[in-house]
């Protein structure tokens, strides 16, 4: 290879100069890239090896080394641990940092199934939980709503629907809202400004994460309309294409495609609802199922009611007390299938007995939001140890009684009410306390 | 020793330093040896580490085949058995994507490929453009700031792009972009049919921010191998009379078409296995659309969605793993493919990429 | 025949009558429509062209002057330093498990990458070298997000890990050291070769040429390659939030679940604004496109500088 170089005068400076000198600033440059990568390096490496020398003591609960709890899943129940129960179960003293994460019913569970997380969040009962070492162990009463974005004045008004307009929305048999089937749920004025709206489009949003929300709804639906067609699971929608079909992944996902999109509907869980009525959403009421009469749907008695913490106590009221937990456990989606006088939908434990109703009136989609743990510790994990697994069962002796009850152990806490739930009945908290013994760690 | 002058080059620089002795002084004229086993290890030990990026993609690859289901069963050194996974019939190549039914993936691949061709073309048409102008037509001190500027769009995470596009892009398309080519361009195949939704994330919003992940690649592979067409073949077409466009067009392009099939095939690479930005844009709903304006889903997103999830289910993970196993194929393919052209110095500049 | 001035004449007299202006049809030029029209397209090409790169500069200023002016008044002094796991626009967590993370997977990717571009550079054949650059580019190319599969499967379940920090650090590690690879090889291969020959020749023995001889010219190059690394790891989302899951506190151990900003960004993305999810989604955008687009200046001229001191040396 030529040792001339082929250009003029500035190669053969820098040709005379011997090779290591390099130029005053070069050197600077690199000292100082030197300097930073070593410092950004030795932080990491300090870190790493100081605090990996002290062992696997994070989980042994010192006083400077908290035990940490990590929780992962329902988006429904995220509101409620992470901006209220675990904070102020840390702040009472504790010595455990719990973090939460929003991730969707199904990622809990497989996540809990597979010890990745501590405490697995999810909206949906686990069917053969006990086959890998999991108890679905309800913590809350929450509900479901359904939220549409539709402009003045029928955003100041609640619409009248029910499990039969919802199931032929999301099929794809309603796609207009001066639907006649719509129509005829609502009252007459409300009817006419439907007609009257300009552009009319629905646009039905699903959720594309695993999601318990979605399994309530499926269940809604398919509980309402013997022709619907997806199954109910926590993935049931995932086969539902139809057309001007959004999505949203969590709760917050969907409030922020109602938000965006003109004339769209979507089932919400009730923690959402302050920030669904700050992008200007409006819920609906829910009434009795449609029958057919000559071909034709027509409502029932019209009766529909708004979500409040009455109404959706009364409902799992109905519904708990008649629950045989020795035969069924706590199976249960309280989904009032038919009208508010029938059946009550036991998912998993079979049906349930009229209830005779009187005021205040069941609000129908009302569901448990259960929490998955192992019952022992996980040979080989170090997420799912003795320590951390007698972390686990203390925090959940403390959210059935201070979490759900208060401090004064009377009244709903108001960390429960904050986000619109109700407080587990007494016979589910007996039934828990009695799943709690079988922990072993 | 010291009577031999110290050798000099012809051009007069400074005299190479003397032989030095290396290592610890020998008895002179005998060889300096080692133990034979230091010297095997001393053979094999360098070439490990070069080994490693061969053993991460061939673990990457075992992990997937595992978790599809694939088992490979060594009964004796001549005769094996592969076993299949379950679902890998001839309906995981539909189009119907319904778990926990069927687990046709062809939606996921369309999505892919209807997201990532539109911004690889766009990104080809531009880039060719900008890297046209940077090297013909614009003066080398704009250049010289210009170009950095495009090439700083390669830097920026694709999470920022995710958010910036559905916080403004979307809400922009949705509002104003969409209902006007509606509206004006209905006639125009693709572009009627079902109302633009007004929230705006679908289709464009995703194949806009893939242009423009995509562009820097196309941009600097383009304008490299379009500069290092030699002067004087572009100068003396200029000197036959050529315009600067003419000499662009039958001169340097013709000479720079590796560099601009590179560009082509690692852009689609880029646009192709993008996950973040298109999983937060785009309307993931597993079905063809239906006209430009709707959702589709891609093989990234889709795996990136929905793998919390699907760990429960071993014949959703399944799925998964062989839809990631196709993506793993196409991506390298285009990838390796792609590099087969470049020449040396586009090689250093793009080892960033 | 010339005429010729009379001797009286003043000077400046004009020697003959002015010759008169060639009418426009006789002037000789063959410029054809044809060429009129070549030399026009290529006037506006020179106009066009370049306004094509607005398209890609406007929609950058864009997104820097969005996330710069919705990010910087709501952040304080405060926010940045606060550990308080209680409140959620608490950003002093986030950024220290980020730099955290990113120096342990840069210091692995480091590891991994320059010996194995220095083996590749000085050890292989042509040959073996060129698949092992294939091998390189091969995982160069790989997606993330099957990076991120690969970590998932590896280290939270085969190794029973769960989501822990460790297994996010060695996913991106490994995301991040095809690029120190390629970059290293490519600095210890272009060293200069009569340097290169200088130093065998006279006896050198390889890990004498490579601590003494190469590393002081390459280290410019591969310095370069790791802050190139580090700006492309301080973005990737896919191999982190699918291995790792969040934490409030800074991580105990290696074994303990970490927060990293874009997996903050990508859970709080979609938070209506005014919530303090959204407003943290935000601080960290900004965050990052300071920190990375610093990183990629540094990049642009460490690599001018060092280009410019290589083209000093004899090829």
């Amino acid at each position: 290879m030529s040792t001339q170089s082929p250009s003029g005068a500035t190669s053969t400076d820098s040709l005379s100069a011997p090779e290591r000198r390099r130029s005053g600033t070069m050197r600077t440059g690199i000292a100082i890239a030197i300097a930073v990568i070593l410092l950004i390096v030795g932080i990491g490496a300090g870190y790493a090896i100081g605090y990996s020398l002290k062992g696997s003591s994070s989980s042994s609960g010192s006083s400077s080394n908290p035990i940490q709890l990590t929780e992962t899943g329902s988006s429904l129940l995220y509101p409620l641990f992470n901006s209220y129960w675990f904070p102020n179960y840390t702040a009472i003293g504790q010595n455990v940092i719990l973090s939460a994460a929003s991730t969707g019913s199904g990622a809990g569970q497989s996540s809990a199934e597979n010890a990745l997380v501590n405490i697995g969040a999810s909206d949906a009962y686990l069917a053969n939980a006990s086959a890998t070492n999991l108890i679905n162990f309800p913590v809350a009463i929450s509900s479901q709503l359904i939220y549409y974005n539709l402009p003045a004045p029928l955003n100041g008004v609640h619409l009248n629907l029910n499990g039969t307009i919802m199931a032929l929305i999301y099929e794809g048999d309603i796609t207009t809202w001066n639907n006649p089937t719509l129509e005829a749920a609502q009252s007459p004025t409300v009817a006419a400004e439907l007609s009257a709206m300009s552009s009319q489009t629905i646009y039905p949003v699903k959720r594309t994460d695993s999601s318990g929300d979605t399994f309530i709804f499926t269940s809604y639906c398919s509980a309402a309309w013997s022709g619907f067609p997806y199954p109910v699971s926590t993935s049931g929608l995932s086969g539902d294409n139809i057309p001007n079909m959004q999505t949203g992944t969590g709760n917050a996902g969907v409030v922020s495609t109602l938000g965006k999109q003109a004339g769209s509907i979507g089932y919400v869980g009730i923690s959402y609802t302050s920030s669904a009525s700050a992008a200007g959403l409006q819920y609906a009421a829910l009434g009795d199922n449609l029958t057919v009469v000559n071909g034709q749907y027509a409502s029932a008695a019209a009766d529909y009611i708004l979500p409040s913490a009455q109404n959706i106590s009364y409902d799992a009221n109905l519904g708990l007390q008649r629950l045989d937990f020795g035969t069924y456990g706590l199976a249960v989606s309280l989904i009032l299938g038919g009208s508010y006088l029938g059946a009550i939908t036991l998912t998993h434990g079979g049906g349930g007995t009229n209830p005779t109703a009187t005021s205040p009136d069941p609000y129908p989609i009302v569901n448990l939001e259960y929490t998955l743990f192992k019952t022992a510790p996980v040979s080989g994990s170090n997420v799912v140890t003795a320590t951390t697994l007698a972390a686990t069962v203390a925090f959940m002796h403390w959210a059935l009684s201070t979490g759900n009850y208060g401090t004064n152990g009377q009244s709903p806490s108001a960390w429960i009410s904050a986000v619109g739930f109700v407080p587990l009945t007494p016979e589910v908290i007996g039934y828990d306390l009695q799943e709690l013994a079988t922990v072993s760690y | 020793m010291e009577q031999t002058p110290a050798p000099q080059d012809p051009e007069g620089r400074e005299p190479l330093p003397p032989p030095s002795s290396s290592g610890p002084s020998a008895p002179a004229g005998a060889p300096r040896t080692r133990p034979p086993i230091l010297r095997t290890v001393g053979r094999i030990v360098p070439f490990i580490p070069a080994l490693v990026p061969a053993a991460i993609v061939a673990a990457i690859v075992y992990s997937l085949l595992h978790a599809a289901g694939f088992s490979i069963a060594l009964h004796n050194w001549r005769t094996w058995q592969i076993s299949l996974p379950t679902n890998f019939g001839w309906e995981f190549f539909g189009s119907n994507w319904n778990p926990p039914y069927s687990w046709g993936i062809a939606v996921f691949v369309v999505g892919s490929f209807l997201t990532a061709v539109p911004a690889l073309l766009f990104s080809m048409l531009i880039g060719l453009g900008i890297a046209i102008a940077s090297v013909a037509y614009l003066p080398r001190l704009v250049t010289r700031f210009l170009d950095p500027f495009v090439d700083l769009l390669a830097g920026i995470p694709s999470v920022i792009y995710g958010i910036w596009g559905y916080l403004v892009i979307a809400p922009y398309f949705g509002t104003v972009l969409n209902p006007y080519l509606y509206e004006h361009l209905r006639f125009v195949p693709g572009l009627g049919g079902t109302m633009p939704p007004s929230s705006g994330l679908g289709l464009p919003v995703g194949i806009f921010l893939l242009t423009l992940m995509a562009l820097p690649i196309t941009t600097l592979l383009i304008r490299d191998s379009l500069r290092s067409v030699p002067r004087d073949l572009w100068e003396s077409g200029l000197a036959l009379g050529a315009t600067r466009w003419e000499a662009m067009r039958r001169i340097s392009i013709p000479h720079a078409k590796g560099g601009i099939v590179s560009a082509g095939f690692l852009g689609f690479g880029r646009a192709f296995g993008e996950t973040v930005a298109i999983a937060m844009v785009l309307n993931l709903v597993a079905v063809y659309p239906t006209n430009f304006y709707g959702g589709t889903a891609t093989i990234a997103a889709e795996m990136f969605s929905i793998l919390d999830s699907a760990y429960g289910n071993s014949q959703f993970l399944a799925a998964l793993s062989e839809m990631a196993l196709i993506l793993v194929v196409i991506s390298l393919a285009v990838n390796v493919v792609g590099r087969l052209f470049i020449s040396r110095l586009s090689a250093t500049e793009i080892a960033g990429l | 025949m010339v005429p010729t001035p009379s001797a009286d004449a003043p000077l400046g007299t004009p020697i003959a009558a002015p010759v008169p202006a060639l009418a426009a049809q006789d002037v000789l030029f063959d410029r054809s429509a044809r060429t009129t029209w070549r030399l026009g397209f290529d006037r506006w090409a020179g106009w066009l062209l370049p306004l094509l790169f607005l398209v890609a500069i406007l929609p950058i200023l864009d997104l820097v002057w969005y996330i710069s002016k919705t990010a910087i008044p709501t952040l304080t002094w405060e926010i940045l330093t606060s550990f308080n796991y209680r409140t959620v626009d608490a950003l002093g967590v986030p950024i220290v498990s980020t730099v955290e993370v990113l120096a342990l997977s840069t210091a692995f990717a480091v590891l991994l990458g320059v010996f194995g571009g220095i083996a590749t550079a000085e050890f292989l054949s042509d040959r073996s070298a060129g698949w092992v650059r294939v091998s390189a580019n091969m995982l160069a190319g790989t997606p993330s997000v099957v990076l991120g599969y690969f970590g998932f499967f590896t280290f939270c379940i085969y190794a029973g890990w769960g989501y822990v920090m460790m297994a996010g650090v060695l996913t991106l590690a490994f995301f991040m050291t095809p690029y120190i690879f390629r970059i290293a090889d490519l600095a210890y291969t272009s060293i200069p070769r009569p340097i290169r020959e200088a130093a065998y020749g006279s006896g050198t023995r390889p890990h004498q040429y490579i601590v003494k001889v190469a590393t002081p010219i390459a280290f410019p190059q591969v310095l370069n390659g790791i802050f190139l690394a580090m700006a492309i790891g301080l973005g990737e989302t896919a191999p982190i939030v699918l291995t790792t899951t969040g934490s409030k506190i800074l991580p105990p151990n290696l074994f303990a679940p970490v927060t990293y900003m874009t997996a903050l960004i990508w859970a709080d993305f979609s938070s209506p604004s005014g919530s303090g999810g959204y407003d943290v989604a935000l601080q960290c955008a900004f965050l990052l496109v300071v920190a990375v687009v610093g990183l990629n200046i540094l990049v642009r001229v460490i690599s001018a500088r060092y280009r410019k001191r290589l083209e000093g040396l004899y090829q």
